[in-house]
C-alpha cells in the first residue's frame, strides 16, 4: 500500500508539472461539449438533447482518461523507468494502483467540469440525487478507462502503437453503447458486442437516471457491472503488465 | 564470499541465443568489469543479474538470492543503473532521487537525496527538470538514483557511454569511493582504459565468457614485440607477454656487444582483448 502511494504521489507530481497538459485535458471536454451544443442548436425544436448531452460528456472523459493513461504507461516502458521500478521492487499491482489513484484526481476534475458545463449549457434541471449519481457514473467510467488504458498499454511498445486501439476500442463503443442509437435496434450480435464496452453500462445508468420515469433503483445492475468491469480490468492489467521476458 | 555467482546462464530469444552458458563469480567488494563488443550480451547479462529478465536456463545468485524469484528481498541490497538514463524527465533531479529513496523506505528521503546529489556533484542543478540537464548530468542523476539506498551491489550498464573524458574520470573516482566503502561494483564497458581500472575483467563474446582475469593477467596473454638494433641491421621478434618471456629472450641474446638498442613494445589491453575475442573462433 505504501509503495502504491509512492507511485501515486509521483504520478500526481508529474501531472502537476505539466500544467498545460492538465489544463488542456480539462479544457478539451469543455470545448467539445460546447461544440455539441452548437450542433444540437441546429436541430429542430423538441429534440431530446438530454439523452445525448450527458453520455457524450461521459464519453469524452472516458476517451481522454484511457488515452492519457495508456500513453503515460507506454512512456514508462520506452523510457526504461518501468524496468527500473520493477528492479527496485515495486509490484505490478502497486504500479497499477498508483496510476489509478494518480489519474483519478484528473478524471474527477474532468468529470466535474464536463458535467457542470453540460447541465449549465443545456439548461438541464436535475435533482441533487440525480446529479450525484451522474457524477459517480462518469467517475466510475473514468476508473474503468484508466484500467483499460493500462491493459492496452501492455500491447504497445511505442506511444504511436496506442493509436490503433482508438478505432478498435473507442470508436465502436460510440456506435454500440447506445450513445447515438438505441441498442435494441441493432442486430443481436452487435447488441451483445456493445455489452463488452464500459461505456454501454455507463450510458445505461445515465439513461435510466435521467429519464422522467426512471430512477437509480432500475440502474443498480448496470452500476454494479460498471464497478465489476473496473475490477476485472484491474485483474487483467495486473496480469498483463509486462513481466520480465 | 561471492557477491555474484552465475552458473551456466542461458538466455534465448526465440531462436537467437543471447547468452550461451555464462559462468562467473564476483567476490564481494570487487570492482568487476564486463568487457565485450556491441551485441556480445553485456546488457542481457546485467538484466538477468538484476532480475529484469527471465533466463532460459542456468543458476544466478546475487548475495545468495535468486534475482527474479527473490526480487523483493534482494531489492534493498542492489542498485541498478540501466544503459539509457531511465528517469522521469519532467521531474527534477531531486524528485527522481526522492522517488527511488521513498521506494526503499529510506528514512528522510530528502536529506539522503541531497547527500547523493552532492556526491554526484549535482547539487546546483538538483531542482531543475531532468530534460533541461545535459546527457552527462542525466547519467549522474541516474547513478544517484541507483545508489540512494546504499546498495551492497551496484550494477552499472555502460555508465560512461557517450560521456566526455573529464566526466568519465569523475565517474571512476566515484566508483572507487563506493568500492572503498565496501560495495561490489559490476560495470559493463567497451572502453579498455576503464577495464584497466577494474579488479577483475571478464570478456564476453557472443554470449560466452572468453576469460575472466585481472587486467594484468589479461595483458600477460598478449604479445611483446622486440626490435633489436645491432651491427648487422635490425631484427624484429615477437615473444609472449609475460615478464619471464622477456627475460628469456634477453638471455638468448646474452646482450651481445653488438646490440646497440632494444625496443620493447607490449600489446595494449585493447589489442589483447580484441585478439582474445577473435581467437574465440566461430560460435
Amino acid at each position: 500500500m505504501k509503495l502504491t502511494m509512492v507511485v501515486a504521489g509521483r504520478v500526481v507530481r508529474q501531472l502537476l508539472r505539466n500544467r498545460r497538459f492538465v489544463a488542456l485535458s480539462i479544457a478539451a471536454p469543455l470545448v467539445i461539449v460546447y461544440l455539441l451544443k452548437l450542433f444540437f442548436d441546429t436541430l429542430p425544436p423538441g429534440f431530446d438533447v438530454a439523452r445525448y448531452a450527458v453520455p457524450v460528456a461521459a464519453f469524452i472523459v472516458h476517451f481522454l482518461a484511457f488515452l492519457l493513461c495508456a500513453i503515460a504507461l507506454v512512456q514508462e516502458r520506452t523510457a526504461g523507468t518501468m524496468e527500473r521500478m520493477l528492479v527496485n521492487g515495486f509490484r505490478r499491482a502497486e504500479i497499477i494502483g498508483g496510476y489509478v489513484v494518480g489519474y483519478l484526481g484528473l478524471a474527477t476534475l474532468q468529470a466535474l467540469a464536463a458535467l457542470t458545463e453540460v447541465i449549465w449549457l443545456f439548461g438541464l434541471d436535475y435533482g441533487t440525487g440525480t446529479l450525484l449519481t451522474l457524477f459517480v457514473v462518469i467517475w466510475l467510467l473514468a476508473l474503468a478507462s484508466v484500467m483499460l488504458g493500462i491493459f492496452v498499454s501492455t500491447f504497445a511498445r511505442r506511444e504511436s502503437q496506442v493509436l490503433p486501439f482508438i478505432p478498435l476500442i473507442i470508436l465502436p463503443s460510440v456506435f454500440l453503447s447506445g450513445l447515438l442509437v438505441d441498442v435494441g435496434k441493432l442486430p443481436t450480435w452487435a447488441d451483445w458486442l456493445g455489452h463488452l464496452f464500459p461505456l454501454f453500462w455507463a450510458n445505461d445508468v445515465i439513461q435510466k437516471v435521467i429519464s422522467p420515469s426512471g430512477s437509480l433503483e432500475h440502474a443498480w445492475g448496470s452500476l454494479a457491472v460498471l464497478v465489476g468491469y473496473g475490477a476485472v480490468l484491474l485483474l487483467f492489467a495486473s496480469f498483463t503488465l509486462r513481466d520480465p521476458e | 564470499m561471492y557477491a555474484i555467482e552465475v552458473e551456466g546462464l542461458v538466455k534465448r530469444y526465440g531462436g537467437v541465443e543471447a547468452l550461451g552458458g555464462v559462468d562467473l563469480a564476483v567476490p564481494e567488494g570487487a570492482v568487476f568489469g564486463l568487457v565485450g563488443p556491441n551485441g556480445a550480451g553485456k546488457t542481457t547479462l546485467i538484466k538477468a543479474l538484476v532480475g529484469s529478465l527471465r533466463p532460459t536456463g542456468g543458476r544466478t545468485r546475487v548475495l545468495g538470492l535468486d534475482p527474479l524469484e527473490e526480487r523483493r528481498e534482494l531489492r534493498r541490497s542492489i542498485g541498478y543503473m540501466p544503459q539509457p538514463p531511465s528517469l522521469y524527465d519532467d521531474l527534477s533531479a531531486e524528485e527522481n532521487v526522492v522517488f527511488f529513496a521513498a521506494a526503499h523506505g529510506v528514512s528522510d528521503p530528502r536529506r539522503r537525496a541531497a547527500e547523493v546529489l552532492e556526491f554526484t556533484d549535482l547539487s546546483r542543478r538538483a531542482r531543475d527538470p531532468v530534460y533541461t540537464l545535459s546527457g552527462g548530468m542525466q547519467r549522474r542523476v541516474s547513478l544517484a538514483c541507483a545508489l540512494v539506498h546504499r546498495p551492497r551491489v551496484l550494477f552499472l550498464d555502460e555508465p560512461t557511454a557517450a560521456v566526455d573524458p573529464r566526466l568519465r574520470s569523475r565517474f571512476w573516482e566515484t566508483f572507487s569511493e563506493l568500492a572503498g566503502g565496501g560495495a561490489t561494483l559490476f560495470i559493463s564497458t567497451h572502453l579498455m582504459d576503464e577495464a584497466m581500472l577494474c579488479d577483475r575483467v571478464a570478456i564476453l563474446r557472443r554470449g560466452r565468457i572468453v576469460t575472466s582475469e585481472t587486467p594484468r593477467g589479461i595483458l600477460r596473454m598478449g604479445k611483446t614485440h622486440l626490435r633489436i638494433r645491432r651491427e648487422g641491421g635490425e631484427e624484429e621478434k615477437t615473444i609472449g607477454g609475460r615478464p619471464e618471456d622477456l627475460a628469456a629472450a634477453l638471455k638468448a641474446y646474452g646482450l651481445a656487444p653488438d646490440v646497440a638498442a632494444v625496443e620493447v613494445e607490449s600489446d595494449s589491453l585493447e589489442t589483447v582483448v580484441l585478439s582474445l575475442i577473435e581467437e574465440g573462433g566461430e560460435g
